[in-house]
């Protein structure tokens, strides 16, 4: 930031170069210009002025470090947050409700403030560039912007929000006639009104039938609204989705995330011609890297360490170190131990949990020849044959070589849930009440905190009733700032670390 | 069981096989293209070959006709499985860089497989299967036909037996031969109503149902008493009682009385007056007020109907939806175990004792004269199947005029750059 002065002139002849290669690829979009300041606050008030973007043209004013840096952090701050909360399973209202107090000391937009128009747009941008360069970066990007989109969305007024709508054009806007609306009533009321009651609150039946009468349809190809399908909030005929418009913003949203995913793509192609500039790379990368604090994946640092040297096939199933397993570790141990046998999914998710912790490849093959040779059922020969190589591939000496990652909390989710016969998943989404009473009960948990975590689990907050588990069975030496600090058990491998580290201390 | 040899596989698939049906029916998008513009694009159609021995040969594809037979015939493989169309044709793999064989399209398919409805059927366990149970199957696709037709403007479904206790769907339809993977699943989610297999969780369904849900429930209904609780009597046995019917209702008073009711006072009741004394039960139940009553009738009214769909709605196996990559048997293929053929079906006609064996139709074969080379078992599946095709690609080409003339709305699918 000292050098901001001396560096001025070169970083300005820099930054026109990149930006006059950027501009090729953008459709001819017009240009913001800095030339001068009246100028550049009317070409903010006419991007604002439905108070929202879908920023679609780069800026190329001028900022000092300074704010770029700031501006940035601000809105990490946010993305932060609602990052959070996605991850504890909150909705958009919920998340709302959060985030709202936050806007106006990072990033206010309501006024009729230039400076906080150009921030939200300056922000927006930096963070496409701390952010297009994984895969894994680009999407949670996406998924805090989009829903950030949405929140905003939201906070408008019901006329600014039709006019935003119409500012972007969308040809896939197109609302059915009265007729068909008639046609199909009864199926489009059946569809909604579990929404309307959800997400709109209305309870009473006459209050919806009102609301449903004054409700215009979208009707759309079923592609279009894809997610929407897949949880059966739209009514499908003939290949076509039928979208109240109280939820277009799914759709708007959609066409942000799908734009916003290709822009980031073609920033990271271009990325390689900022590399003259040695004051914006550290900001960035500083940026990018205290987005992944919390992600116990992005940092190989953490797992794998097998520091105590202890960990090998026979400890494993040792008190000592199956004290420090969260609960979906348990029960994969415990099928392996009854049946000498994990189907395919199971073997995944424990052995490369057991990976995480630190059992060697070596290690892990003594492992699991033992348990599923000393059933009887299973000879050394069939083994070796059929489980074998399914276990060296996960420790990457096999057919792609890919180091498989330990599965984290999100992951071991979107897999298939588990059936009879099937240990992998999550206890506490797929268990009944009654046997996760039990099993927790076992694990040394009062009546009142059983409670309290089968209320997360009928909320589906799986994370969080992990979280707690993890609180109620361990002691915190009295000291309430660590607890404070806990975060959000959303990793297997996270669970096992830090209960060995409280052990210690 | 009659396992073929592989001599007897080998012959079957140098006489037997209808090479040419399965040839123009995944080669149909040329069908209709003048000739000039014909450029096979079956050359970019996986093909994978699954030995005996458990190995399994994948990124195999041929150009043409007589190219299929031979590879087929060479590999003589147990059974062979169907994949996706790539950008170019998956057997240059080697020579290409990985990233570079990328898969474009493929059929929209579903596997629905016997083993899921094992809790509720009595007649046959495991690998079995007769006639009665089989009507699990022929619910179950009449249900995801009705679906993808009405609800997702699906057309071009045929209906594979898969040689044992399960059928596959092949959805042809253009758009949904597009369909990338997120849109598969999401489609699958849609369909994929009793996602929790494991029955240790309610339904729990919100009300009022979605059309599909509720269109699903007015199909199935009508089974219930008589296939269900007549002829099935999965709860006659009180321990299945207790473990696959009272998790169902979630009202404490209720199942504690019949708990007690049937597992000490009357043992051994059937299936059906079991579902009757749940009525029963429910109207001794005492409440503070007639509302109460009046909101619990409605509520146990849901959960009798969220048992029906939990007991006859399709179940699908998700995996072989999923992804687009995922490859399916081949119809026509023979079931290693069953010797059975996997023979396109017409559903509600099928029972899986229609379905020829490899060995009556080698038979045959071997006791016609030199010029009839037909099978009279195979040869009626083969015809439908072949009149499947032929009707398919005549509304295709239809269908293509009829874009060419009128702009249609376009479709937007996501492509995704990795």
């Amino acid at each position: 930031m000292f050098r901001q002065n001396k560096r001025r002139i070169a970083s300005r002849r820099n930054f026109d170069s990149y930006e006059s290669n950027t501009d090729s690829l953008n459709d001819n979009k017009v240009i913001l210009t800095s030339n001068n300041p009246e100028e550049e606050k009317r070409l903010y008030d006419t991007i604002y002025s439905s108070k929202l973007s879908f920023y679609e043209q780069q800026p190329q004013g001028e900022i000092t470090l300074e704010q770029f840096e700031t501006w940035a952090i601000a809105r990490l701050k946010i993305l932060l947050e609602i990052e959070s909360g996605i991850s504890r399973n909150k909705n958009l209202s919920e998340i709302e409700t959060l985030i709202k107090p936050q806007f106006q000391k990072f990033l206010p937009l309501n006024s009729d403030n230039f400076i906080d128009k150009k921030k939200d747009y300056y922000s927006h941008y930096i963070l496409r560039l701390c952010f297009c360069r994984t895969k894994e970066l680009r999407e949670k990007f996406i998924r805090a912007e989009t829903f950030l989109f949405k929140i905003r969305f939201q906070m408008l007024t019901s006329s600014d929000q039709i006019k935003f709508v119409q500012s972007l054009n969308l040809p896939l806007l197109q609302f059915i006639s009265d007729q068909e609306k008639t046609k199909l009533s009864k199926e489009l009321y059946q569809t909604v009104s579990p929404q309307l009651q959800f997400q709109l609150n209305l309870v009473d039946e006459q209050q919806k039938q009102n609301y449903f009468h004054g409700e215009k349809f979208i009707k759309l190809p079923f592609e279009n609204v894809i997610e929407m399908v897949g949880n059966r909030s739209v009514f499908l005929k003939d290949g076509y989705a039928y979208l109240p418009q109280f939820q277009q913003l799914n759709l708007i949203a959609n066409e942000f995330a799908n734009q916003l995913q290709e822009q980031l793509i073609k920033t990271f192609q271009y990325l390689p011609r900022l590399n003259e500039d040695d004051r914006l790379v550290p900001i960035l990368n500083h940026l990018s890297s205290g987005y992944t604090i919390s992600d116990f994946n992005q940092n190989s640092n953490h797992y794998g360490n097998n520091d105590e040297g202890d960990i090998n096939a026979e400890s494993v199933w040792s008190e000592n170190i199956s004290k420090h397993y969260p609960l979906s570790v348990r029960n994969l141990f415990k099928g392996l131990k009854e049946n000498h046998h994990l189907r395919y999914y199971g073997r995944q998710q424990l052995s490369l949990f057991l990976k995480g912790i630190g059992l060697s490849a070596d290690e892990s093959m003594k492992f699991w020849t033992k348990a599923f040779t000393s059933g009887g059922h299973i000879t050394l020969d069939k083994f070796n044959k059929e489980y074998r190589y399914n276990f060296r591939h996960n420790y990457g000496l096999e057919g792609n070589r890919i180091n498989y990652k330990p599965w984290d909390c999100k992951t071991i989710l979107s897999k298939p849930r588990p059936g009879r016969g099937d240990f992998h998943g999550c206890p506490f989404r797929d268990w009944g009440a009654d046997k996760l009473t039990v099993e927790l009960a076992k694990m040394g948990l009062t009546k009142t905190q059983i409670t309290s975590v089968l209320d997360s689990c009928e909320k589906g907050e799986y994370i969080v009733a992990n979280t707690k588990v993890f609180e109620y069975t361990h002691t915190f030496s009295g000291n309430e700032s660590e607890k404070n600090g806990l975060t959000l058990m959303d990793h297997p491998n996270l669970y096992f670390e830090r209960s060995r580290q409280l052990e210690k201390k | 069981m009659s396992v073929a040899s592989p001599a007897d596989m080998e012959h079957y698939y140098q006489n037997c096989y209808p090479f040419p049906a399965i040839f123009s029916w995944l080669n149909r998008q040329n069908e209709s293209k003048r000739n000039d513009l014909k450029d096979n694009c079956i050359r970019t159609r996986e093909f994978a070959m699954a030995f005996r021995s458990g190995a399994y040969k994948r990124y195999n594809s041929v150009s043409t006709l007589p190219e299929f037979k031979e590879m087929v015939v060479k590999f003589n493989p147990d059974r062979f499985e169907i994949g996706a169309m790539y950008n170019k044709p998956p057997k240059d793999r080697e020579i290409l860089m990985k990233s570079e064989l990328v898969a474009k399209s493929k059929e929209l398919v579903f596997d629905i497989d016997m083993d899921d409805y094992d809790a509720f059927r009595t007649c046959c366990q495991g690998a079995q299967v007769c006639d009665k149970c089989w009507k699990f199957i022929t619910l179950a696709i009449e249900v995801i036909n009705v679906a993808l037709k009405d609800d997702f403007g699906f057309h071009d479904m045929i209906w594979v037996y898969s040689g044992r206790r399960g059928a596959h769907c092949w959805c042809n339809d253009e758009r949904a031969m597009q369909l990338t993977d997120m849109q598969r699943r999401n489609v699958l989610d849609y369909l994929n109503v009793i996602r929790d297999r494991s029955l240790s969780k309610r339904l729990a369904l919100k009300r009022p149902y979605h059309p599909h849900l509720l269109r699903s429930l007015n199909m199935l209904k009508p089974y219930f008493m008589e296939f269900i609780l007549e002829e099935q009597d999965p709860w006659r046995n009180d321990n299945d009682a207790l473990k696959t019917l009272l998790p169902n209702l979630s009202d404490k008073n209720l199942t504690d009385a019949l708990t007690k009711y049937w597992v000490s006072d009357e043992p051994n009741r059937s299936s059906l007056d079991k579902w009757n004394d749940i009525d029963e039960f429910a109207s001794n139940l005492k409440f503070n007020s007639p509302q109460r009553r009046k909101d619990f009738m409605y509520r146990l009214k849901d959960w009798k109907e969220d048992i029906v769909l939990l007991i006859l709605y399709p179940k699908l196996d998700i995996e072989v939806t999923r992804q687009l990559i995922h490859l399916l048997k081949a119809p026509f293929c023979i079931h290693p175990a069953t010797g059975n053929v996997c023979v396109p079906i017409e559903p509600s006609t099928f029972t899986p004792d229609k379905a020829p064996k490899v060995s009556t139709i080698l038979e045959e074969f071997n006791n016609n004269n030199s010029n009839d080379r037909s099978s009279k078992s195979l040869q009626p599946f083969i015809d439908y199947f072949q009149d499947h095709v032929t009707n398919f690609n005549n509304d295709f080409n239809k269908k293509r005029k009829l874009d060419s003339i009128e702009v249609k709305t376009e479709i937007k699918t996501e492509t995704k750059v990795e």
